[in-house]
C-alpha cells in the first residue's frame, strides 16, 4: 500500500477533523479513553525518540513525570497560581532538571546510562519522600484541574499527543533529525562527518524531558492527586517500554499503535486486578524475542519483503554474471 | 566520638552484606558483558522462597536456603537459555530489555502471590548483640552478614581462578570464539555463569531477608545496591565487590550520622552517581583479573 | 593418495551473507592423514569456507560431512567435539590466563579431559618455548608464539582434523619456518592437516594435495607436487585465465 503525497495528507487532515470533533460525537467512556491513549502516546513517543533513535535506553524517564507532576501541584496548590502557569512551568522544571543530570550520566554510556538513569529517578524519589516542602511521602490534593471540563481535558491531551508525534517527526526530518539517524546507525562515522552526537543526544534528552514532563503534569492535574511512590514509580517507564516495544521501536508509528493496544488492554485487564503488569512484561519479553520490531516491524517486513523479493527477481539473472564470465574466459 | 566509631563498624559490616549483593552481578558483567537488570528481583525472589519454606514448609533456614538455591539454579538456567542466549548475540540492548522484563514478571507474580506487605525472616542473632558494651555494640546478625559475605566472595573466587570449571568460565569471557573451537559450548557456559551469580542472590535474599523487612518491589533498591557495588569496585573483579561493599556500607551510615537517617540510602546513590561520573571504570580497577 | 581414505568431505557447498554469494558449489575431499592446502587470495572465500566447516556461518545448500557425519549447520562446539578443531586467522588465545591455563583449556572436551596431562605434555614437548614460559600470561606472547600457542591449544583438543588458518600472516621468515616444521611434526603423528594460505610456493612445498579459490569457487586442485607452481600463480593472481 503505497499512498502518494496529497492523499497521505488528506487522510490526515481527515483523521485530526474526526479526533478534534470526538467531543462532539463520543461518548464519556470513549473520550476518557483517548485522553490516555493520547497521554501514554506523547510519552511513549519521548521513550521512543531515546532508546529508538538517540540510542538512549532510559529507565529513568519516571522522574520527569514525577518532577512535572509535583511542579503543577507546587505552582497550583502551594502557590495557589492558575493551572495553565503550572503547565507552562513544569515542562520547563523537567527540562532544566533534565540539564542538570545530563552532566553525571552523558558520562556513561550503553548499560550504565540505562542503570545510570535509574539510580537518579530512584534518588529522586527518596528525595521527594524526604522532602518536607512537598509533603513527605503523604502527596499533594491537586484542586486546579476540578475546573477542567471533559473536553478542555480532552483537547489538551489531543494536543500532547499529536504534538509529540509532530515534534518526534520534525526532528527526524530535518538537518537535526538526519543527525539522530546517522547517529543511531554509525556513530563511527557519523562522527567523522561532524554530527555532533553529545549535542544531538542531549537535544533528544531535553525534548523528551519536556513533553514527558509536561505529560506528567497534565495526568496529575486531571488525577487530582500526586504522591511521590506512585508518581515516580518505574511502571511509568515499564509502560512506555511497553507501547515501544510492542509497536515498534525506531518507528513513529510504533508508540501511536503501542499507546492503542496499552490503553485498550488495560481497560480489559481492569477486570483483573493485579496482574496487568505481568501480562504487560510478558508480552513485551515475548516481542522482543519474537519480533524485535513490533508490529509496526512486522508490518514494514512484511511490505519490504516483497519489495526485497521484486529486487531479487530483478537482480536473480545479474548473479551468476561475474563468475560465469570469468568461467568463459577459460 | 564513639557513635561516629559504630557508624564506622556497622558500615563495614553492612559492606559485607553488600558484597553479597552485588558479587553476582559483577560476575555476569564480567563474564557476559550483560548488566542483569533482574539481579534485584531474583534476589528477592530468593527471599520470598526461603521465607516460605522455613516458616510455612521445612522450618529450617539452611534447608530452606538450599531448596531455594536448587530451585533459582533451575530457574536462572531457563532463563539464560530460553530467553537470554536468544538475543545475547544480537547486541546488549535486547538482553538488557529481555532482562528488564524478567524482572516486571518477577515483581509483579511476587505481588500477586505474596501481596505487598512488609515480610521478614526470622533471625534470632538479629536481636543478639556479640558485643555490647556501653559505647559501642555489634549485631550478631550484622556480624554473620559480614563473615557470610566475606566467604560467599571468597568461595566464588576460588571456583574461578582455581577450578577447570571456572577456568572455562573465564577462557569464554576472554575469547568466546576460541573457547568455542576448543568444543566449549559457550551458551551453556554462559547459562552456568548466570546459575553461579543467581546462587550467591539466593545466599543474599536470605540475609536481606534476615536483616531487612523486604516487599516485592524492593528489588530495584538492591539492583541499584549491587550495581553500586560493582561500580565502585570495579566492573567484573570479584575482590573489588567486597570494597566496594564496604565503601557502599560506610558512606551510607556516616552520611546517616551527620545529615540523618533518611538520606542514608540517596547518600549512597548520589556517591555511585559521583564514582560513575568521574571513574567509570571503578575506583580500584586496573586490568581484569 | 588412493590409498587412503577420506576424512572430511565437502560437496557443492554454497554459502550466502545476505545478497552476496560467496562461495559457489565449493567441493572438496580431505584425504586422511595427509596435509591439504587451500590457496587463495584475500576475498577468495577461504576463510568463509573454513567458517563454515567450524559452524560459524551455515551453509545455503551443499554438506560437510566428517567420517560420514553430516555436520553442516552444526554447533561450532559440536563440530569440534566431533573431532574438527581450527586455529583460526589472528588470535583465538586467551589473553588474560597463563600459558599452562591456555593448553588446559584445550582438554576441555570429556575425551581430551581424561588425558589432560599428556596431552599437555604433548603439546610442550612439540613447543618447548611455551613451556619455558607456561605461567605467564598469554597476552605478554610475541606473534610467533602466539601463533604457536594457537596451534598448540588446538591440537590439546586431540583433533582428527586441525584446520590452520593463515598461520604465517605477518610473522618473520625465520618463524614461519620453525611453524611449518611443526606442521610437519603434527601431520607425522597421525593428524590430517588443512592448511590455509596465501603463499602459492609455501603452500604447495608443505601439502600433499592443493585447492586453489578464486573468488569463491575452487579453479584448480592437483597433488601439490604435480602442479605448476607458475600457473597456479596465474590462477590465484587472476592472470588472464581467471579473472
Amino acid at each position: 500500500m503505497k499512498f502518494n503525497k496529497p492523499i497521505k495528507v488528506a487522510i490526515s487532515v481527515l483523521i485530526l477533523i474526526v479526533l478534534l470533533l470526538m467531543p462532539k460525537w463520543g461518548s464519556d467512556r470513549f473520550i476518557n479513553i483517548f485522553i490516555l491513549i493520547f497521554l501514554y502516546m506523547s510519552m511513549g513517543q519521548m521513550w521512543n525518540l531515546l532508546a529508538g533513535y538517540a540510542g538512549l535506553v532510559s529507565l529513568g524517564q519516571q522522574m520527569f513525570i514525577g518532577i512535572g507532576g509535583y511542579t503543577v501541584a507546587v505552582v497550583c496548590q502551594s502557590y495557589n497560581l492558575p493551572l495553565w502557569v503550572g503547565l507552562i512551568v513544569a515542562p520547563f522544571v523537567c527540562t532544566l532538571c533534565a540539564l542538570i543530570i545530563s552532566l553525571p550520566i552523558f558520562k556513561m554510556s550503553g548499560d550504565f546510562f540505562t542503570i545510570g538513569s535509574w539510580i537518579v529517578a530512584e534518588a529522586m524519589l527518596l528525595f521527594f519522600t524526604n522532602w518536607s516542602f512537598v509533603k513527605y511521602g503523604f502527596g499533594f490534593t491537586i484542586s486546579a484541574g476540578r475546573v477542567l471540563t471533559l473536553t478542555h481535558r480532552y483537547i489538551m491531551a489531543l494536543i500532547l499527543g499529536i504534538g509529540s508525534v509532530l515534534v518526534v517527526y520534525i526532528a527526524l526530518r530535518t538537518k537535526f533529525g538526519l543527525g539522530i539517524m546517522a547517529m543511531r546507525d554509525n556513530e563511527g562515522v557519523s562522527k567523522v562527518r561532524g554530527v555532533k552526537i553529545y549535542r544531538t543526544k542531549l537535544n533528544c534528552f531535553l525534548i523528551s524531558a519536556f513533553i514527558t514532563g509536561l505529560a506528567g503534569g497534565a495526568m496529575h492535574l486531571f488525577d487530582g492527586y500526586i504522591q511521590p511512590y506512585a508518581a515516580f514509580s518505574i511502571d511509568w517507564t515499564v509502560t512506555m517500554v511497553f507501547m515501544v516495544i510492542i509497536g515498534g521501536i525506531g518507528t513513529i508509528e510504533g508508540p501511536i499503535l503501542g499507546a492503542f493496544i496499552y490503553v485498550f488492554l488495560r481497560q480489559y485487564l481492569l477486570n483483573f486486578p493485579g496482574v496487568s503488569m505481568l501480562i504487560f512484561g510478558a508480552i513485551a519479553l515475548i516481542i522482543i524475542l519474537l519480533a524485535p520490531k513490533g508490529i509496526v516491524g512486522l508490518l514494514q517486513d512484511r511490505t519490504g519483503f516483497e519489495l526485497f523479493s521484486v529486487r531479487r527477481s530483478i537482480k536473480a539473472p545479474k548473479l551468476p554474471d561475474k563468475p560465469e564470465s570469468a568461467s568463459q574466459n577459460t | 566520638m564513639y557513635i561516629i566509631i559504630q557508624s564506622v563498624i556497622t558500615g563495614i559490616l553492612l559492606g559485607g552484606l553488600y558484597a553479597v549483593i552485588g558479587v553476582g552481578m559483577s560476575l555476569v558483567f564480567g563474564i557476559m558483558r550483560l548488566t542483569n537488570i533482574a539481579h534485584g528481583d531474583l534476589m528477592i525472589l530468593a527471599s520470598y522462597f526461603t521465607m516460605l519454606f522455613a516458616m510455612e514448609i521445612v522450618g529450617n533456614v539452611f534447608l530452606a536456603l538450599l531448596i531455594t538455591i536448587v530451585l533459582m539454579l533451575i530457574l536462572s538456567f531457563l532463563i539464560q537459555t530460553f530467553l537470554v542466549n536468544r538475543v545475547i548475540d544480537k547486541g546488549p540492548e535486547p538482553s538488557l530489555l529481555v532482562m528488564f522484563g524478567v524482572s516486571i514478571i518477577i515483581r509483579n507474580a511476587l505481588i500477586l502471590i505474596f501481596g505487598a506487605n512488609n515480610r521478614t525472616i526470622p533471625n534470632p542473632l538479629s536481636t543478639t548483640n556479640i558485643l555490647n558494651s556501653p559505647n559501642i555494640s555489634i549485631s550478631g546478625g550484622y556480624l554473620v552478614n559480614f563473615i557470610v559475605g566475606v566467604a560467599v566472595v571468597l568461595v566464588l573466587m576460588f571456583i574461578i581462578q582455581k577450578t577447570y570449571f571456572g577456568m572455562s568460565i573465564r577462557a569464554t569471557a576472554s575469547n568466546r570464539m576460541g573457547a568455542e573451537l576448543l568444543g566449549v559450548n559457550t551458551k551453556r557456559i554462559f547459562a552456568y555463569t548466570l546459575c553461579l551469580a543467581v546462587a550467591t542472590a539466593s545466599i543474599a535474599g536470605l540475609l536481606i531477608g534476615q536483616t531487612f523487612v523486604f516487599y516485592p518491589s524492593t528489588g530495584p533498591q538492591y539492583l541499584i545496591t549491587a550495581f553500586g557495588v560493582v561500580v565502585i569496585g570495579g566492573m567484573g573483579s570479584l575482590g573489588g565487590t567486597l570494597v566496594g561493599g564496604i565503601l557502599l556500607g560506610l558512606v551510607q551510615l556516616l552520611s546517616a550520622h551527620f545529615f540523618g537517617t533518611g538520606w542514608q540510602t540517596i547518600a549512597g546513590y548520589v556517591f555511585m552517581l559521583v564514582i560513575l561520573t568521574i571513574r567509570p571504570q571503578g575506583i580500584f580497577a586496573k586490568a581484569r583479573r | 593418495m588412493s590409498d587412503t581414505g577420506s576424512i572430511l568431505k565437502i560437496d557443492n557447498l554454497n554459502v550466502h551473507y545476505g545478497d552476496f554469494q560467496a562461495l559457489y558449489d565449493v567441493s572438496m575431499e580431505i584425504k586422511k592423514g595427509r596435509v591439504t592446502s587451500i590457496i587463495g587470495s584475500n576475498g577468495s572465500g577461504k576463510t568463509t569456507l573454513l567458517n563454515t566447516v567450524m559452524g560459524i556461518n551455515k551453509p545455503t545448500s551443499g554438506s560437510i560431512t566428517l567420517n560420514d557425519k553430516d555436520i553442516s549447520g552444526m554447533r561450532t562446539s559440536k563440530i569440534v567435539a566431533d573431532g574438527v578443531t581450527m586455529s583460526p586467522e589472528g588470535s583465538s588465545i586467551f589473553e588474560d590466563m597463563t600459558i599452562k591455563e591456555n593448553l588446559l583449556m584445550g582438554a576441555y572436551l570429556p575425551h581430551a579431559r581424561k588425558r589432560k596431562t599428556e596431552l599437555v605434555e604433548k603439546a610442550f614437548s612439540l613447543f618447548p618455548d611455551l613451556r619455558e614460559k607456561s605461567g605467564q600470561l598469554a597476552s605478554l606472547l610475541s606473534g610467533g608464539q602466539r601463533q604457536m600457542l594457537s596451534i598448540a591449544k588446538a591440537i590439546v583438543t586431540d583433533p582428527q582434523v586441525i584446520i590452520c588458518d593463515e598461520i604465517s600472516l605477518g610473522l618473520a621468515p625465520v618463524i614461519i619456518k620453525d611453524i611449518y616444521k611443526k606442521i610437519k611434526e603434527i601431520n607425522a603423528a597421525g593428524m590430517t592437516v588443512l592448511l590455509v594460505e596465501q603463499e602459492v610456493k609455501r603452500s604447495l612445498k608443505h601439502s600433499d594435495y592443493s585447492y586453489i579459490m578464486v573468488k569463491g569457487r575452487v579453479v584448480m586442485e592437483g597433488v601439490s607436487g604435480e602442479l605448476p607452481e607458475e600457473e597456479v600463480s596465474s590462477a590465484y593472481f587472476g592472470i588472464n585465465k581467471y579473472a
